[in-house]
C-alpha cells in the first residue's frame, strides 16, 4: 500500500496546459497579503488545531504542509498526540502493512489527504483527469490508501494548495474516496473539513455535503464564490482567526529547526518556513 | 496468510471498484447489516523482486523493512536479485521483518546494482536522469519499444547493461 499525498507525479500523455501547475511548486509560498504570513505557512496553522491531544494523527508520503502541521501541534496544544508521518523517523513501524491495520482497527484520530480535484459531496481524485475513465488525460499516483483510510481515520482533513475551479469542483472526474456512502456501509469516520488557502469548509455529516466554513483573510466571499466550482452552501460566512504570534513564531522557530535537524521535508521547510 | 479473501473497511463508492474485478461489496456474514469490500487475496505464481544480501541457500536481508516479505509468503515462486552474495544470512543479520528464510525463496541471483535506475535503501539512490528517461519513454508505445530495444534487448547480460549505463553509484 502507498500513501501518497502529494499530486506532482508520473503523468502520462499530459498535454502541457492541462497539467502544468498541478505540480507543486518549487518556487516557495505566494504571499498572503492580509496576513503576516505565506500561504502555506497559513495552511499548516490551520491544520494544526484539528490536531487532538492524546489521538493518534497521520498523513502519508509527499505530505510537508500537515506533516509540519502534525509537529506544530504537538509542540502547542497537543503534547500527548500521537503521529505517524510515513517515511520520516516519526513513524512508530516501518512496513504498510502495520500502517493498513492500525486504521483497519479505528485507531487512527485524524488523517490529512491531498486531492488533485475534490467536490462537493466531499469525494476527492488522486487519480486522473480527464471526462473518460478509460482515456485519462493526466494519470497522478492514485492510491488504495487513502481511499482506505477516508472510511477508518474519525475526521479526516481534505488539503489544496489550490483554491480554484478546476481543483474544486461540483464532480469529481474520479471517484479516489467517497465522502458519503449508505448508512449500511461498514465505515469509521469520514470528511471533516477542506482547507485550501483561501478559506476552510466544514463537511455536513447530514446532508453529505461541503459548506464554506470562514474565510481566510484578506478574502472575500465575492472571491471564494468566483473561484469554486460548487455551491458554498451559506450565503455568509465568519472570518477564519488569524495564526497568532505564539503559533508562527513556533512554526519558524522550533518546527523549523526540527525539521532540518530530522530531515523531515527539511528542504521545504528552509524554503518556506519564515519565507517572506 | 494464506486466506482466500479478506474483508476490507473502505473503498465503497470509488471509481476504483468498479475497475478490479477483485474486490466485491458483500454484507456481513455474521448478520449486522454492514456492507463492505471483500478482497480477493492474491496468489502469484512468481514474485522476483530485488534485495540487499542473500546466502547460498536462499536466505534473504532485504536490507530495510519492506513489504517483500509477505510478497514471498504469497507467492507459489520467488525469485531474488542480490546486491552482494554472502556466505551466511540469519534472522539477526536483518533488521525487523527484512529477513526470508530459504523456505520461501526458490533461486537467488547475484545483481549489484540491480535496483537501477530505482534506489537501493542503504546503499545507493535512484538515478534521476535515467528515471526521468523511462517516464518520458512511456507516454507512448512507439517511444517505450524504443526504450526497451536499447535497456533491455539490446544488452546480452547484467553486466554489460552495467558497463554501459550505470554510472557511478550515487551514495544512498
Amino acid at each position: 500500500m502507498s500513501v501518497r499525498n502529494g499530486i506532482a507525479a508520473s503523468r502520462t500523455r499530459a498535454p502541457r496546459n492541462d497539467s502544468a501547475g498541478f505540480a507543486a511548486s518549487r518556487t516557495g509560498a505566494p504571499r498572503n497579503d492580509g496576513l503576516d504570513c505565506n500561504a502555506e505557512e497559513l495552511m499548516v496553522v490551520l491544520m494544526a488545531r484539528e490536531v487532538r491531544d492524546g489521538e493518534v494523527s497521520a498523513c502519508g508520503a509527499l505530505s510537508q504542509i500537515p506533516a509540519a502541521a502534525l509537529l506544530l501541534a504537538k509542540e502547542l496544544h497537543a503534547p500527548d498526540a500521537e503521529l505517524i508521518i510515513l517515511n520520516t523517523v516519526f513513524r512508530p513501524f516501518g512496513t504498510s502493512r502495520q500502517f493498513h491495520f492500525l486504521a483497519q482497527r479505528g485507531e487512527l484520530g485524524l488523517f490529512f489527504v491531498s486531492g488533485v480535484q475534490i467536490d462537493r459531496q466531499g469525494n476527492y481524485n488522486l487519480h486522473q483527469l480527464g471526462p473518460d475513465l478509460d482515456r485519462p488525460n493526466v494519470r497522478f499516483p492514485g492510491g488504495y490508501g487513502g481511499g482506505m483510510i477516508y472510511y477508518c481515520a474519525r475526521r479526516t482533513i481534505v488539503f489544496r494548495t489550490e483554491h480554484t475551479r478546476r481543483s474544486l469542483v461540483e464532480k469529481v472526474d474520479f471517484v479516489s474516496a467517497a465522502g458519503h456512502t449508505p448508512p449500511d456501509v461498514l465505515r469509521l469516520g469520514g470528511p471533516s473539513k477542506v482547507v485550501t488557502p483561501k478559506a476552510t469548509f466544514a463537511f455536513d455529516q447530514d446532508a453529505g455535503e461541503l459548506r464554506l466554513e470562514s474565510i481566510h483573510p484578506p478574502h472575500t466571499l465575492e472571491e471564494i464564490r468566483e473561484n469554486t466550482g460548487f455551491d458554498l452552501g451559506v450565503t455568509q460566512a465568519p472570518t477564519t482567526a488569524p495564526p497568532t504570534d505564539e503559533e508562527l513564531l513556533t512554526l519558524r522557530g522550533a518546527i523549523r529547526r526540527k525539521m532540518i535537524e530530522t530531515d523531515t521535508y527539511r528542504a521545504w521547510a528552509e524554503r518556506t518556513l519564515g519565507a517572506a | 496468510m494464506g486466506v482466500p479473501y479478506v474483508p476490507v473497511i473502505g473503498l465503497v463508492g470509488t471509481d476504483l471498484l468498479k475497475r478490479r474485478d477483485d474486490m466485491v461489496v458483500a454484507p456481513d456474514p455474521f448478520g449486522s447489516g454492514k456492507v463492505s469490500v471483500v478482497a480477493k487475496a492474491m496468489r502469484p505464481d512468481v514474485a522476483v523482486f530485488h534485495v540487499d544480501k542473500a546466502d547460498r541457500n536462499g536466505n534473504v536481508s532485504c536490507g530495510y523493512q519492506v513489504e517483500a516479505v509477505i510478497l514471498a509468503e504469497a507467492s507459489a515462486h520467488v525469485v531474488v536479485t542480490a546486491e552482494e552474495i554472502v556466505d551466511r544470512v540469519t534472522e539477526k543479520d536483518a533488521v525487523g521483518g527484512a529477513f526470508i528464510p530459504s523456505i520461501l525463496v526458490d533461486a537467488v541471483v547475484h545483481a549489484p546494482s540491480g535496483a537501477h535506475p530505482g534506489g537501493m535503501t542503504g546503499r545507493y539512490a535512484p538515478d534521476k536522469e535515467a528515471m526521468r528517461e523511462y517516464v518520458t519513454a512511456s507516454r507512448d508505445d512507439a517511444a517505450f519499444a524504443a526504450y526497451l530495444e536499447k535497456y533491455v534487448f539490446g544488452v546480452r547480460n547484467h553486466e554489460e547493461y552495467l558497463e554501459r549505463f550505470v554510472r557511478q553509484a550515487i551514495p544512498a
